[in-house]
């Protein structure tokens, strides 16, 4: 896959009201899904973090027998894409409950071998089950997963190998959290990602944004850990032998897979700073 | 691909130049105009009824293809609007002509058939494919042989899982369908024998019994 670079001023058509470059370029797709050539700018993305008309799933309803609420969607398209989402997220949420309630039982069993009664902190954590937050939360992370950036994290930082307060971690979209937190979570995994832009000709950009709480990101130094373990960790591989447990960092596969046992490693308290 | 290939997706009735963009897409689809294929497919199918029959089938492989190969459903996506297009015009579709409108019912009744998300039938198909047979077992559409050939087909095809999805519309269109067999006039013999049976298979869950194959599809031994 060859690198498109980035270049501050969109392409040959600027637009009078540029959108800020980080946010359109280093897009892979465009909104309708096709492959965007190098350097197209690509206004609609301007609009990402608004709640866009078109995005607004508030319209839906439900029909006496039908199998759940369809949103006033008249394009067949995307309402078959936005099915699509909608039975895997609702796939995603059940293993994601088994596994939540297995590692309790796991826990549970634990704990009652010392003492007798005592419920130990058998933390039940509400899940975020609202179909129409979930999709919308998944939206937003396919549009930072769908970056070349993202792409170039994840090759040169194998999930094993992730260090908590260095490298981005996808937002949990299961867990209770406020709408504003949400974005806000999105924003600086987005932000962070960023560090993995593949480089432009004129010097990097990135050095511009202020870095918010992540310390320093030196890709270098990340670069040369991963080359030298890659051969001996594979990405789909969550048990690396050399990571204690709880450090091992949750994260959804590239390919959208969600790693449930790293999800359940992760400490239960809330997602303050960007880890 | 060879000649099994072809007789697989039927395209023979394409010309050579577009075999070869159709053979590509189901290689190679993230190098190919997939939403040009789409047209043509959809193009093709409203011509020749029997491509349309089973073109579900090159649908699901081109879809399944490039979602593999580059993790995009253009291909999907612009067939689907296509034949949006078409239901959208469908009563002029049937004025100008009936077998391109017989092609078109049987050919998105097998993208319902085929093309399935997450292993559950296209919901956003549902109710239009209800419409395309609620207009077949319409007064003037059930006078057309051709016509009630097509629905009764279909039924056979996908009526069980048509029912699954929305079991009320299925119950109004037997109730037309009774009707019809019944008290519409005009109703050639063959119509009448179409429409019977296929009360019957329904009435059987939509299985053939015994009994019914014996009458309906047996040679008549005088």
């Amino acid at each position: 896959m060859s690198f498109r670079h980035r270049s501050p001023h969109g392409g040959n058509n600027s637009s009078p009201q540029e959108p800020p470059p980080r946010w359109s370029h280093g897009r892979k797709r465009g909104a309708d899904g096709k492959r965007r050539k190098q350097n197209e700018s690509d206004s609609s993305v301007f609009d990402e973090n608004k709640y866009r008309p078109s995005d607004n799933r508030l319209d839906s309803f439900t029909t006496p027998k039908g199998p759940g609420p369809l949103s006033r969607c008249s394009d067949w398209g995307t309402a078959v894409e936005e099915d699509e989402m909608r039975t895997s997220v609702n796939k995603e949420i059940a293993r994601y409950r088994r596994r939540l309630l297995i590692n309790e039982f796991t826990r549970e069993r634990k704990s009652s071998s010392g003492s007798s009664d005592s419920k130990e902190s058998t933390v039940t954590v509400e899940l975020e089950t609202d179909e129409v937050v979930l999709m919308r939360r998944q939206k937003q992370i396919n549009y930072g997963k769908n970056t070349i950036a993202y792409d170039r994290y994840i090759k040169e930082v194998p999930r094993c190998h992730r260090i908590p307060g260095v490298h981005p971690r996808t937002p949990n979209k299961f867990k209770k959290y406020s709408r504003r937190s949400w974005d806000q979570q999105i924003k600086l995994w987005k932000v962070a990602l960023h560090s993995w832009d593949p480089p432009t000709e004129e010097g990097c950009e990135l050095q511009e944004i202020t870095p918010v709480d992540l310390g320093e990101m030196e890709t270098e130094s990340v670069g040369s850990n991963s080359t030298e373990s890659q051969t001996s960790c594979q990405d789909n591989d969550d048990t690396c032998s050399g990571t204690p447990t709880k450090v091992r960092h949750v994260d959804y596969q590239a390919q959208g897979e969600f790693n449930l046992e790293a999800c359940l490693s992760e400490p239960l308290k809330d997602f303050d700073t960007v880890s | 691909m060879g000649e099994t290939g072809k007789e697989e997706y039927k395209i023979q009735s394409f010309d050579s130049e577009t075999q070869k963009l159709l053979k590509t897409a189901l290689k190679d689809p993230g190098n190919v105009d997939l939403e040009k294929v789409a047209n043509i497919i959809v193009d093709q199918s409203l011509k020749d009824c029997v491509f349309s029959k089973e073109a579900g089938r090159i649908c699901y492989t081109i879809i399944q293809a490039e979602s593999k190969q580059v993790g995009q459903s253009i291909f999907r996506r612009s067939l689907l609007n296509r034949l949006q297009q078409e239901y959208k015009d469908r009563e002029d579709l049937r004025a100008r002509s009936l077998q391109a409108w017989i092609c078109y019912v049987t050919f998105i009744c097998n993208i319902f058939d085929y093309l399935r998300v997450n292993n559950m039938p296209m919901m956003a198909l549902v109710n239009p494919v209800y419409d395309c047979l609620f207009r077949l077992a319409q007064p003037d559409s059930l006078r057309k042989e051709e016509e009630v050939d097509c629905l009764v087909l279909q039924l056979h095809r996908i009526g069980e899982q048509l029912e699954k999805m929305n079991s009320q519309r299925m119950d109004e269109l037997f109730s037309l369908l009774r009707d019809g067999f019944l008290l519409q006039e005009g109703l050639s013999s063959l119509s009448q024998l179409l429409l019977l049976e296929i009360i019957e298979f329904r009435a059987a869950d939509w299985k053939m019994t015994d009994a019914a194959q014996k009458y309906y599809y047996s040679e008549v031994t005088d």
